[in-house]
């Protein structure tokens, strides 16, 4: 070592050892004086007997501790709120789906026992596949959920299970029952006579919506309890159980569920066909995508009637409830709401017009969609403009209040509700277009066919808009009653259209040919970007259903005093709905890949490179 | 260079995902904590009962989540601007503090002409309102087009079997 690195090295030890030592100086500065403990009286206990007695003292202290029934335990880092709001929403996201799977599926297996086309029945089978894994990850977050519910909040999970022990016996014998038809329904396919094995499929159905059922009888007796008294205690079970919106949400999630598994198995085929090899893979996957867009579609149009219907209900139960979701707290989530159904009207309305291009002879139709697009786009900007906007001091100044003189009048529900009857009403039009394309009707009375279903569109779209101008000029009891005949001329307008559609189109001559696989790849992703969307949805209008009841358990009967009892920011409820949906889709791949399997090559060990 | 699907896949789930957060952020951000317990002491004066009676329609009474004040135009309750003078006309022969108790104890016995029934009765849970407490919102309501005039010690139909206040 040379002699300046010695020098150097022995400053810094020199320095080090004054740092070390102004240290010790510095505690012992600020330690207490304690006098020198006289050590030389000190008797000596054996260590045998000093660890016996420790023991004992140990066990008699735990003997002696008091039992306390603990009302809440926090689950560290994300809280117990959080964790079980994951929990219940991934529970409910897997559940949903494997509710929906098997519907369509029995119905599309049908299709093909009757029509003979063995394609249909391939295809059922496919969409059960999905169900297999999917059906182990609802039981094992339902199970999650439990334990969650028992270790973080003890003593309301207590008393749910205390109002509704009775359903529980039910609940496991019909959870038998499911995997009893599931897995016969799976197993089975093509081992029994095609009817046998459609009921198979109809008891899963039967069974999976009593689960259902009993399940939402749980929550929705938090939101709008029956049954118990102003205390909580029990005065009637099933009265609980068959509370004010269990029917409306029962109702509501049947058919929400069908759309959104839809939803998921279109995105399943999209995945496929991008990973297509060939031409024939591209048709039956682009195909499998149509039907799962169909389906998600055909029951995303009356979703919004339910929705009218459980919104009434919840009103009909308790105004304040009611008001605190449409006009207080929650006000806001509905324009979310609206940009989120905007974008599925317009992603699914963009996915047919794509699918047009698939068949001969559009041209006459395609002319019609920009009409269709301008209705959809003012109809998404009129639901989407708020009451009251967001704006700067000057901004409230120039218009004279928080709401702006001329849009402030769409922020009314008349206005919205206009909007997105108009809008179902159009895509409803864009799926009549994709259904006409390709064919022309050969019966007599064609023409009078088309200016009755003109007509009546024509008609539907006045009622609405005519009902939704009246509703301004009128006093609130009739304002609110004249959504009714709005909703009635729409579904009556769609009802007969459609009767009239399949009349016409009976034996029609073919002027196009379908080119199944023939769509750009932008297609797929529409149909992916429409999942996510519905599972976002889904979540968000989850998160309001269980947060309306604000600081309450069980509405006005249980209240929370947990640290969670605040509603949160809309800000952080979509923060916590995009990472259980990023989680959800994180463990749906998992579930398509392993579907996926079950149709790759078996494992060949390799063939030896020299050969002997 | 060609982007594999996979992962314009998980872009797209990603991004929409970021998208509809940043929807979710641009809407007012408000949280909202339980309502606070009013403390009301027996020796308040009538004015002091306007203002926790004003406190409390805004809060724990939730009055004001379906009512307005000074609005007009589609409404769906009736609003509460000048209910303190309306209330002795609204039924012949009862008094404005008894038409105001009746309509906060046992709100659809009278519907205001042109409004639905709706409203619950706020003494009962969930807003479950005390006795004095309603006396502070009807001090509250008289003050709007009227002078209050109740006092703890006040009597009505709902609460004659309340213990006087100390």
């Amino acid at each position: 070592m040379n002699r300046k690195l010695q020098i150097l090295v022995a400053l810094f030890g020199i320095a080090a050892f004054m740092a070390v030592a102004l240290k010790v100086l510095m505690v012992l500065q600020a330690s207490e004086f304690k006098s020198p403990v006289a050590a030389v009286d000190t008797v000596e206990t054996p260590r045998d007997q000093a660890l016996t007695e420790l023991a004992e003292d140990r066990a008699a202290r735990e003997q002696a501790k008091p039992y306390v029934d603990e009302e809440y335990r926090q689950a560290p880092v994300f809280g117990s709120r959080v964790v079980v709001w994951v929990l219940a929403q991934l529970h409910l996201l897997f559940a949903a789906f494997v509710l929906a799977v098997p519907i369509f599926a029995m119905i599309i297996e049908a299709v093909g026992y009757f029509t003979g086309d063995k394609k249909y029945d391939k295809l059922a089978y496919e969409f059960t596949k999905l169900m297999a894994t999917a059906f182990s990850l609802t039981a094992t977050f339902g199970a999650f959920l439990t334990f969650a519910l028992i270790a973080l909040y003890p003593k309301f999970t207590t008393y749910l299970m205390h109002v509704f022990s009775p359903t529980f016996l039910p609940y496991v014998l019909l959870f038998f029952f499911e995997a009893l038809f599931f897995y016969s329904y799976y197993y089975g396919w093509g081992k029994f006579h095609p009817l046998v094995h459609l009921g198979l499929g109809f008891m899963l159905n039967v069974v999976g919506t009593a689960i259902m059922f009993i399940a939402n009888g749980w929550l929705t007796f938090m939101m709008s309890p029956a049954g118990v008294a102003d205390s909580g205690a029990v005065i009637n079970a099933w009265e609980a159980l068959m509370n004010f919106t269990w029917m409306p949400i029962n109702i509501h999630r049947v058919i929400a569920n069908v759309a959104y598994g839809g939803s998921v198995a279109g995105a399943y085929a999209a995945w496929k066909f991008l990973g297509a090899k060939t031409d024939e893979e591209r048709a039956h996957y682009d195909w499998m995508g149509y039907i799962g867009m169909f389906v998600a579609i055909s029951a995303f149009l009356p979703l919004p009637f339910a929705g009218y219907y459980l919104a009434r209900e919840i009103y009909a139960f308790n105004q304040a409830l009611g008001i605190m979701m449409m006009g207080g707290a929650f006000s806001w989530l509905f324009i979310i709401q609206a940009v989120l159904i905007g974008c599925l009207f317009l992603a699914a309305n963009f996915y047919l017009w794509l699918g047009m291009g698939r068949i001969e002879g559009t041209l006459p139709f395609q002319k019609l969609i920009k009409w269709l697009l301008i209705a959809i786009a003012v109809c998404f900007a009129i639901w989407a403009t708020p009451r009251s906007l967001i704006s700067t001091p000057a901004e409230v100044r120039g218009m004279g209040g928080s709401t702006h003189p001329i849009l402030g009048a769409l922020g009314f529900m008349a206005a919205k509700n206009t909007a997105v009857n108009i809008m179902i009403l159009t895509t409803y039009v864009s799926f009549m277009l994709y259904r006409r394309t390709g064919k022309r009707p050969i019966v007599k009375w064609a023409k009078w066919g088309n200016i009755a279903q003109f007509t009546l569109f024509a008609l539907a779209s006045a009622v609405v808009i005519f009902l939704g101008v009246v509703s301004y000029f009128v006093d609130a009891a009739t304002r609110i009653r004249l959504s009714v005949p709005q909703v009635l001329a729409v579904l009556a307008a769609m009802g007969a259209m459609t009767i009239i559609d399949i009349f016409l189109l009976r034996g029609a001559e073919k002027t196009g040919k379908i080119h199944w696989g023939k769509l750009p790849p932008i297609s797929q992703y529409v149909l992916i970007f429409i999942a996510v969307t519905f599972t976002w949805l889904m979540g968000l209008m989850g998160y309001l259903r269980s947060g309306l009841r604000m600081h309450w358990h069980v509405y006005g009967v249980i209240r929370d005093n947990s640290v969670d009892a605040f509603t949160p920011t809309l800000g952080f409820a979509t923060q916590v709905v995009s990472v259980t949906v990023l989680i959800f889709f994180v463990l749906i791949a998992f579930v398509f890949w392993i579907s996926g399997l079950s149709s790759k090559e078996d494992w060949q060990p390799r063939s030896s490179a020299v050969e002997p | 260079m060609k982007i594999p699907a996979e992962i314009k896949i998980v872009a797209l789930v990603v991004g929409t995902c970021a998208f509809y957060t940043y929807v979710g952020q641009l809407v007012p951000q408000k949280e909202v904590q339980p309502p606070a317990e009013v403390l009301i002491s027996s020796d308040i004066t009538t004015e002091e009962m306007i203002a926790i009676g004003e406190e409390i329609a805004q809060g724990k009474g939730l009055c004001l989540t379906c009512h307005t004040v000074g609005e007009s135009g589609a409404l769906r309750f009736p609003d509460l601007a000048g209910i303190g003078s309306s209330c002795t006309t609204r039924i012949p022969d009862k008094s404005g503090l008894e038409y105001l108790a009746q309509s906060l104890y046992e709100p659809d016995i009278y519907i205001v002409p042109g409004f639905n029934p709706g409203m619950p009765n706020i003494a009962r849970p969930p807003i479950g309102l005390t006795n004095d407490e309603m006396l502070c919102v009807i001090a509250w309501l008289q003050s709007m087009g009227s002078e209050a005039t109740v006092t703890l010690e006040t009597r009505h139909s709902y609460n004659t079997d309340a213990p006087e206040a100390e």
